[in-house]
């Protein structure tokens, strides 16, 4: 598969107070970046039980992708 | 025709809903006053509700 | 606002003129008269389709007059209260008798025509003045053609342009010939610093807005070419500086000049202007934005006579230095633009510490009034309830719905598990789309909403109270950011956008499937106070709270109360400090609620909002240590003058020949003979802005301006030179900016690629700079040798140790949000005011700490906090003991104790819990579950994810 037809899927876990608040504020400053990213809310990266991750790529997730 | 409101004591009146008044409102609620928001436009926001974004982080205003 | 609208203690009296003031404090009688709105506010609906149906055009004031609207229409859809009104000046019936479409098209029936003016009497204990700000007269914008040419627009017209809701829908277009502008100037200080008007005070706010506006400009348009033409850039707050430094960054030209005239040339506007050393100059421009100053409102002497308080001489509510806040009338206080020009984080922090002042004056009839609101039974869910979701997919008027398909992902959730009902919203968190969410929660007996709008971050409160209303619990919601997070960062993607927002809202949903009511849980508040810090601020802070009724302890690490304004001699109005600041000190030794403890410190602080317990240590003596129990704390630990050792590249030796502006003041205050030397040169910035302190400390300007004129006053003959970079003497401070220039002082800018060299040693202090309107380079060797330092926070290091709350690059304590909750901090229960949050004049100090005091007593008075029920609970019958999450737990809100049988279990302390989750992700026997965060809910979301 050539480098440019990759489009993958990442699924992120953001947390609340820093990772998803910097997503927001990337809005609202309209950063742009590529859609690839789905991301679930947490209140802190502390919540991600490695299972949550084994679980994502089990769902198909390209890449995982945490922010906290 | 006047009309009187018989509220009882612990009520203040702040003149103006633009932000300043509003947020004088809410803070007064939360000290356990009665507020009576006077404003005389047809409704409150004042100038804050014409802004797009607010500086320097031009965050949404409203 | 909206939060405002549902209050069920605000009682907003819209399309209301205020007439009298009479009584007295406690006991006033206010008069108004409340203009018909013609349409009954109860049965309006806020269709708008008698705004369709109007046959007549009006001008649109709510856009700055660029657009059309109908003499029946409301002026915003989010508007509060969300019901049109009738302009009687232009509807043909109130006019002239005819027309009357409006009746028959609306089909709620709520037009009505009979209605009357109607006057009314209120009982209040005090009034605050918060009326706002007025418009410049158009007479200082005629030289500039502005009503002349189109294409001259004033600021305000500028943003409704940029704005999606505004005329253009956020396309930036000439109003001559709707083309794209290539090239467009501000021209800063329109209406202020400018006699010619009458309106002698900088208007404090334009250089912001100007900064923001022309960024915006840029990002609508990147190709534009924009210069600001500017005297001083005064961008003196928390930041404003770095953002001045981004707008430059992204080509916006800055020029130093003032403009003589705008003049139309050709389809173009000619600007002339001259530049620091005198040299006329013009450019073409294809618009032209006038940074418009606040002007006082116009129905100022107005207000004052009917309340009966004084106005200065710019028609704004006079007050003074060290009571900012109180109006001329007792009982009468001021907050926002009207008590000078001034920002939204500024007016808000005012508006606050105004609050605090009323609660103070009027505490015996707290709470008298007070309405406690009253929620419908909450509906008891049970797991065997059917799941029923209500999906809401907003549009935000064009933020969502320009990018993202919102009928497409509206129609995509059909007939998904669970979904009874879904629809599109225009703005789904304007009053009315609560109403019709309420309404819908009942129709379709919802038990589960999704949201699909912006972040839960900021909105998520409001819906949650919705619920509330509707009878459900406030957490059966799910919000799905389709705006911050996908509209709003995939603009110029709208096909991967929609689909992006479909995957986010399966998402949701899935997660909503499974969500639970939790329990509201509250802790209660002892009610006391502890404030930090002794100086003006705490002692500010410590005299409100006591004056609201509560027992506060001040506690001060110095001998004597009074910090370092006790080193200032007069302010820049010539108000005596020492004296005032001796009876402040005095009220606070006396008064029955403070105890006060000098020579103190603090060395520990436990337990969490509504519960601290303090211990402090004397530094006297044997050192003897107490502990205090309060539900709140105020820090209040102040800042002094900077003192650097080098200053502009050039090492400094403080002598009689080089003091600081602080030592300057208690010298000129002094007997001494030469206090007053011949010749003196000020240096700007000398420590501030990127010189050794990377923010600019906001009093360097004044305290020049303020000395400058001492020492004319001492003595006339002296010459005096500033050198500066922006003189930031904002708000009224520019009068005694304007008197020091008409005094002689001469002022002289410098730039940072040619800085003054120094020789700031010794007994011959010597100073060599470059004169832009000489346009050479001048040496001097003057008697004195002045520095404008900054100023610096105390220790700060220590106690937010002791807090757990962080501080900025610069050493000031980081506030919650900026403009927000800009006097608390991220710890609840925990506020800052004063030189610890940033720098400041005194003026602002005061106001600072009056509004952590009045913030800190909002939960004293409530008696208990509400904590979020996002927090960990554990299954006391699965937990093993093993005391794991006791260990992780950051903020020790887990603990382990015995059972009935004796047996270790770990259980959360609920009021210190932040729902972090760390205890859940580690608990070997998932026997931890986090309100709103199950494994059961995140491992739906994860499972949608995959089934795209």
């Amino acid at each position: 598969m050539a480098q440019e037809d990759f489009n993958p899927r990442i699924l992120g876990f953001l947390c609340n107070w820093c990772c998803y608040a910097a997503a927001d504020s990337a809005g609202v400053s309209r950063y742009q970046y590529p859609p690839n990213l789905r991301t679930i809310r947490i209140m802190c990266t502390g919540r991600l039980d490695p299972a949550f991750v084994f679980r994502g790529f089990a769902e198909g997730a390209d890449g995982i992708f945490t922010g906290g | 025709m006047t009309k009187a409101m018989t509220k009882k004591a612990g009520a203040v009146m702040v003149v103006g809903g633009g932000v300043a008044g509003v947020q004088a409102a809410l803070d007064l609620t939360e000290l356990g006053y009665y507020v009576y928001l006077v404003e005389k436009a047809a409704a409150i926001g004042g100038a804050m509700a014409m802004l797009d974004k607010t500086f320097p982080t031009n965050d949404c205003s409203l | 606002m909206v939060e405002a609208g549902r209050s069920p203690n605000i009682k907003i009296l819209s399309n209301t003129d205020f007439l009298k003031l009479s009584g007295k404090p406690g006991d006033f009688t206010a008069k108004l008269r409340v203009r018909p709105r013609y349409i009954d506010h109860d049965k309006c609906t806020a269709c708008g389709m008698c705004t369709q149906y109007c046959p007549r055009h009006l001008v649109d004031g709510y856009n700055e007059g660029l657009a059309l609207t109908r003499p029946i229409h409301i002026d915003y859809p989010q508007a509060v209260p969300a019901s049109y009104f009738i302009d009687p000046e232009a509807c043909l019936h109130l006019k002239h008798g005819t027309c009357k479409i409006c009746v028959s098209a609306c089909q709620a029936r709520a037009i009505d025509f009979d209605q009357q003016p109607e006057e009314m009497d209120l009982k209040v204990g005090a009034v605050v003045m918060a009326p706002g700000f007025g418009r410049v007269p158009d007479s200082a914008l005629d030289k500039y053609s502005y009503g002349k040419h189109p294409d001259v627009v004033t600021s305000l017209e500028f943003e409704r342009l940029l704005c999606a809701s505004g005329p253009f829908e956020g396309e930036l277009l000439r109003l001559s010939d709707r083309q794209h502008p290539k090239n467009l100037a501000f021209i800063q200080c329109v209406g202020s610093r400018d006699l010619g008007c009458d309106n002698g005070y900088c208007s404090s706010v334009c250089c912001m807005y100007a900064i923001k506006e022309a960024m915006v400009a840029k990002e609508h348009e990147p190709e534009i070419a924009i210069t600001i033409y500017y005297m001083d850039m005064r961008t003196q707050g928390k930041g404003f500086d770095a953002a001045r430094a981004r707008a430059e960054a992204m080509g916006i030209k800055f020029v130093r000049a003032r403009v003589a005239d705008v003049m139309p040339w050709g389809n173009q506007l000619k600007l002339t202007f001259a530049t620091m050393d005198g040299s006329h100059y013009f450019e073409a421009y294809d618009m032209v934005v006038l940074s418009v100053g606040l002007d006082s409102p116009a129905d100022a002497a107005n207000l004052a006579d009917s309340a009966g308080f004084a106005l200065n001489d710019y028609n704004f509510c006079r007050t003074s230095t060290f009571a900012p806040l109180q109006s001329s009338q007792e009982g009468v206080l001021v907050a926002g633009a009207f008590q000078g020009p001034k920002d939204i984080p500024e007016s808000v922090t005012q508006s606050s510490a105004a609050a605090g002042l009323v609660s103070a004056l009027t505490k015996k009839d707290r709470g008298k009034g007070y309405v406690v609101k009253s929620y419908p039974d909450e509906q008891q869910l049970t797991d065997d309830d059917e799941v029923r979701i209500g999906v809401f997919v907003c549009h935000c008027g064009v933020n969502i719905a320009g990018v993202v398909d919102v009928p497409d992902v509206d129609q995509y959730v059909e007939g998904m598990e669970g979904v009874v009902y879904h629809a599109q919203s225009l703005y789904s968190c304007s009053q009315d789309a609560q109403e019709v969410l309420k309404q819908k929660i009942k129709e379709h007996n919802l038990n589960r909403v999704v949201i699909a709008a912006c972040s839960p971050r900021t909105h998520e409160p409001l819906f949650q109270e919705t619920l509330k209303d509707a009878g459900l619990n406030r957490c059966l919601i799910e919000m799905v950011n389709i705006r911050d997070q996908c509209s709003w960062v995939h603009a110029n993607e709208p096909a991967a956008a929609t689909s992006k927002s479909k995957d986010l809202v399966r998402m949701g949903i899935a997660k909503a499937r499974h969500i639970k009511p939790l329990p509201e849980q509250t802790v209660p508040v002892i009610d006391k106070a502890l404030v930090l810090g002794g100086g003006i601020a705490g002692l500010t802070a410590a005299l409100n709270l006591a004056e609201q009724g509560y027992a506060t302890a001040l506690v001060e690490k110095e001998a004597q109360l009074g910090g370092h304004l006790q080193e200032a001699r007069y302010t820049l109005r010539g108000e005596e400090v020492a004296k005032t600041l001796k009876g402040l000190i005095d009220q606070v030794n006396k008064h029955k609620n403070i105890k006060v403890f000098t020579d103190t410190e603090l060395v520990q602080l436990n337990g969490y909002v509504g519960n601290f317990s303090s211990q402090l240590k004397s530094r006297k003596g044997k050192g003897q240590e107490s502990t205090i129990d309060h539900g709140v704390v105020v820090v209040a630990t102040g800042g002094r003058e900077h003192r650097p050792e080098k200053v502009l590249d050039s090492p400094v030796k403080y002598s009689a020949k080089v003091v600081t502006q602080r030592e300057l003041e208690q010298r000129l205050a002094g007997k001494a003979k030469n206090r007053a030397p011949g010749s003196v040169v000020m240096i700007q910035c000398a420590g501030s802005r990127g010189d050794d302190l990377g923010y600019c400390s906001k009093n360097c300007c004044n305290d020049a301006v303020k000395n400058a004129l001492k020492i004319k006053e001492i003595n006339p003959e002296s010459q005096v030179i500033v050198l500066y970079r922006d003189l930031r003497t904002y708000g009224y401070a520019e009068d005694y900016y304007r008197r020091a220039r008409e005094q002689g002082v001469l002022f002289i800018p410098y730039s940072m690629d040619n800085k003054p060299r120094l020789t700031a040693g010794g007994k011959a202090p010597k100073v060599g700079f470059y004169d832009p309107l000489l346009r050479e380079e001048v040496n001097l060797s003057p008697d004195l040798l002045v520095l404008s330092t900054g100023i610096v926070p105390d220790d700060t290091a220590t106690l937010s140790r002791l807090l757990k709350v962080s501080v900025n690059e610069d050493k000031f304590y980081l506030e919650a949000h900026v403009k927000l909750r800009p006097v608390e901090l991220p710890v609840s229960g925990a506020y800052v005011c004063g030189l610890a949050h940033s720098p400041q004049p005194v003026e602002e100090i005061i106001v600072q700490a009056q509004a952590a005091a009045a913030k800190a007593a909002i939960p004293l008075v409530k008696g208990y906090v509400s904590v979020e029920p996002t927090v960990s609970s554990v299954d006391q019958s699965a937990c093993i003991g093993c005391g794991l999450c006791e260990a992780l737990c950051p903020y020790q809100a887990i603990r382990m104790h015995k059972d009935e049988n004796n047996k270790r279990k770990a259980e959360t302390v609920t009021a210190s819990c932040k729902g972090c989750g760390i205890c859940a992700a580690h608990c070997p026997v998932f026997a931890i579950s986090m309100g709103g965060f199950t494994d059961e809910q995140i491992t739906a979301q994860i499972t949608a994810f995959g089934q795209q």
